[in-house]
């Protein structure tokens, strides 16, 4: 990182920390919140459908599990944190149970699979757990926005660093070389299933701890909700437009979700899903890297005029 | 008690005939392009919708419109062909598999969303005169609409089949399932058979989606469901295998209303039936990756 | 008949073929030889449009191949068989014939052609309900020839049909390659075998790294140094 960046992102963190400080409109910090929700969720996925280049398609799979575990635990009259760090670990347990079965088979079949897996979580957990979920009248009472959103940059902030990380280590290196060329990776004595699974394990867990934050912010849903298809999907289609594989894309591509989603929202109601449905289309045939791809193009142009 | 046992797998068989219809148009799809078309549950709603519409709009009867709801999505399988699909036809399969499958999704995306502006979310149900006639045997009853969906499917698999076993273009797309490479320098044109397979699996898909219409009911958001049940039959059934898909599908109804009958039974909700396919499935993934009447190919 | 000229071929990044130019006249056979990876096969795919040269011209009876698509090419008379013969293993040895007489004009003389190839390749007549999944490596082989036959080439190119074959059958497999050239087929033979195909070879072409490097009638060839020492294991000459 050169100083431009580091300043960039003081700055950015100063704003963020400060936020809910000169902002008191309920709306507005909600809207943040889910900004931040969807960083996380959606830079969970990248770990391991970006950087290791594995399409996993029950991503809500573990930020369901993370939810329901922190919300039972928590309930029960645990830490928040502990609850959730519980959570995002029983997430994991079961990205492991999942991965090594998975994972032996390659490309279509991990899709398939883990799309299987949420959506019979999602079902088990629809009959079991059929009534809505709200935070006691108690809690209630004292509930306030303020320390959810600093719950969701903790969250965002730390999915982001690890992914960071991991990505400029020796592990990164392993992972992205499975994405690349999984047979010549494997001959070049690199396990494929270990980094793999290590990556799925990252992803799973921050996919779980987003979904305990979710359980620490939501007043009332049926546990259901968190088991559904579309946090997989809203998470792969903002890694893809803002540019998979990449710390930032994922980042950007949330902040573009949630504002385009409240702008079309306004005006057209459900037309939003139909626009990101085609702007994905349009990213996947034409932009495989999204917006990232399109700034490193720009920057690359602008270089060349400078020298 | 066991009267009831034998009902429900009747009623298991009726419906897994349109698994098995849906699963084959998947798999013909899969087998001879690689693309993962998981807009394949879209295609049927649309099928569904397309039945529902004229029978609604004109009182045309569901059955005379089959052949509307195969013309119908024989151009809606064109026009996504030629405008997404057909510029992955020259990727490696692995790359083919996971960018079709990315494009599938923002596709079932668009209709589905497409579908609730249009039908709004209500789930509805092709209702005509004869649609609750019913005949008897052994104390079981057949439902004329189901029997006679089954039967629909039944002899399209046939003609399938008959079409990849007897014809010059149905040979072209065997060769060019089993290599492609070789099948070009037969003069074989990939592009066309990629193009006539993937309109025939939508086809296939819109057949099911209006006997689902017409037998059942129909949904905007049944899509996912359905790709997921094509998936696992095709999986259950062993790539590549006509016969083998169609029975794939029967035996998933035959589980899921067993599965159902017996949770009911016991006091559980009937939706574990839902489950129990996907479940049947991880573990083929898991134990029998060629499927369950599939052989391994060398 | 065909004409190779200055072609500069790719494989992703990677320049496979360096200005390759040759030529194949009517009722020739022609052999193109060199070691493993010197881009024989390459070659190949280029002529029959599996593989589009970066530039150069490739032309068959005046025709310019380049941006034809490689089923068209096939119409036009020029068939190629794969290295391995690749038969479609999980249909019947006829239903194979069948799919080589693919293209209208050898669709409409099929059954002649059948015949023919019956007579050339008796073996495939005997097995011809067999799944070809089930024949042996040399059967797959004479039965990949016999599926390029059923679309009539006026050339017919053969990628490495000795490749894998027990030695008796080597031999066989040269002298039916000779007889399919003498019932008027023009045939351009890719092989590492190069005695074997420069007997058989009114010419030949040496290709090394992507390059052309020698060229001649058979016996020109042998007293080349290089192709003694390279190809024939002749170390002492």
């Amino acid at each position: 990182m050169n100083k431009i960046q580091i300043t960039i992102i003081v700055i950015l963190l100063a704003a963020l920390l400060a936020f809910p400080q000169f902002i008191t409109s309920e709306s507005v910090l909600n809207l943040a919140v889910y900004v931040l929700l969807y960083v996380s969720i959606a830079s969970s996925w990248n770990v391991l459908g970006g950087f290791a280049g594995q399409t996993n398609l029950g991503h809500a799979a573990f930020f369901g599990v993370g939810a329901l575990v922190t919300r039972m635990l928590w309930f029960a009259g645990w830490n928040i944190f502990a609850s959730m760090v519980i959570g995002a670990l029983v997430a994991v347990v079961l990205a492991l149970i999942i991965g090594v079965p998975a994972f032996r088979l390659r490309g279509v079949y991990f899709a398939i699979g883990t799309l299987a897996l949420s959506q019979i979580l999602l079902i088990t957990v629809g009959n079991t757990f059929s009534t809505i979920s709200s935070i006691p009248t108690e809690d209630l009472k004292v509930y306030s926005l303020v320390p959810r959103y600093y719950m969701f940059l903790g969250v965002a902030l730390l999915t982001i660093v690890t992914a960071y990380v991991l990505l400029n280590s020796r592990f990164g290196l392993g992972i992205t070389a499975v994405r690349e060329e999984e047979d010549a990776a494997e001959s070049l004595g690199v396990s494929a299933l270990k980094y793999k699974m290590l990556a799925f394990g990252i992803s799973a867990f921050f996919g779980g701890l987003t979904g305990g934050a979710f359980a620490f912010y939501h007043v009332g849903y049926y546990p259901q909700l968190t088991f559904g298809p579309e946090w997989t999907f809203d998470s792969m289609m903002m890694a893809y437009i803002g540019g998979v594989g990449t710390i930032v894309g994922p980042v950007i591509g949330a902040v573009f979700f949630v504002v385009l989603r409240e702008f079309l929202a306004l005006r057209f109601a459900e037309f939003h899903l139909i626009i990101f449905g085609v702007l994905f289309i349009l990213v996947v045939l034409f932009l495989p890297d999204g917006f990232m791809g399109i700034w490193e193009k720009i920057r690359k142009r602008l270089l060349r005029r400078s020298k | 008690m066991l009267e009831a046992f034998a009902q429900n797998l009747v009623y298991g068989v009726l419906i897994g005939a349109l698994y098995g219809l849906a699963a084959v148009g998947l798999s013909l799809v899969f087998g001879v392009t690689k693309f993962l078309n998981v807009a394949h549950g879209e295609f049927l709603m649309v099928g569904g919708y397309a039945s529902f519409w004229l029978f609604t709009l004109w009182q045309v009867d569901p059955f005379v419109s089959l052949p509307a709801a195969i013309v119908s999505l024989l151009v809606l399988g064109a026009v996504f062909y030629q405008a997404l699909f057909s510029r992955m036809v020259k990727l490696t399969e692995g790359v083919k598999i996971q960018n079709t499958l990315l494009i599938g999704f923002g596709v079932s995306l668009i209709l589905q969303n497409l579908a609730l502006k249009l039908w709004t979310a209500d789930t509805r149900s092709i209702t005509t005169a004869y649609s609750g006639q019913v005949f008897n045997f052994l104390g079981i009853r057949f439902p004329l609409v189901r029997v006679a969906s089954l039967l629909i499917a039944l002899v399209l698999v046939i003609a399938l089949q008959l079409f990849l076993r007897r014809t010059y273009t149905g040979k072209a797309l065997r060769a060019t399932v089993e290599n492609w490479e070789a099948a070009t320098l037969m003069g074989i044109d990939i592009h066309r058979v990629y193009l006539l397979s993937f309109v025939m699996g939508a086809a296939l898909a819109g057949v099911a989606g209006a006997l689902v219409g017409v037998g059942y009911s129909i949904e905007p958001g049944m899509g996912m469901s359905w790709t997921l049940k094509s998936l696992v039959v095709m999986v259950l059934g062993g790539l590549g295998s006509i016969t083998g898909t169609f029975v794939g599908g029967i035996i998933l109804g035959l589980t899921e209303s067993a599965t159902g009958f017996i949770a009911l039974m016991a006091g559980g909700g009937l939706t574990y039936k839902e489950v129990v396919g996907l479940v049947l499935f991880l573990l083929v993934l898991v134990f029998r990756p060629e499927g369950l009447f599939g052989s391994k190919e060398g | 008949m065909l004409k190779l000229d200055t072609i500069n071929a790719f494989y992703a990044d990677l320049q496979a073929l360096w200005g390759i130019s040759f030529e194949v006249n009517a009722g020739e056979l022609v052999a193109l030889v060199g070691p493993n990876g010197a881009g024989k096969t390459t070659t190949l795919r280029i002529i029959s449009g599996l593989l589009k040269p970066q530039s150069g011209t490739v032309t068959f009876d005046g025709k310019t191949l380049n941006t034809e698509p490689a089923h068209k090419i096939v119409e036009l008379g020029l068939c190629q068989v794969l290295e391995g013969g690749k038969v479609f293993t999980g249909m019947s040895v006829l239903e194979n014939l069948e799919l080589g007489a693919f293209v209208p004009q050898a669709r409409q003389v099929k059954n002649q052609t059948l015949k023919h190839v019956y007579e050339i390749f008796p073996r495939l007549a005997e097995r011809k309900n067999q799944r070809a999944g089930t024949l042996s490596g040399g059967e797959r082989q004479m039965l990949a020839i016999g599926r390029a036959l059923m679309s009539k080439p006026k050339l017919l190119m053969l990628d490495e049909p000795s490749f894998g074959l027990a030695p008796i059958l080597v031999d066989q497999m040269f002298q039916m390659i000779n007889e399919i050239n003498k019932q008027g087929t023009t045939v351009l033979l890719v092989e590492q075998n190069v005695r074997a195909s420069i007997d058989i070879a009114h010419r030949a072409y040496v290709i090394e790294n992507g390059r052309i490097v020698g060229h001649g009638s058979g016996e020109q060839l042998l007293s080349f140094e290089s192709v003694r020492s390279a190809y024939l294991g002749d170390s002492h000459a």
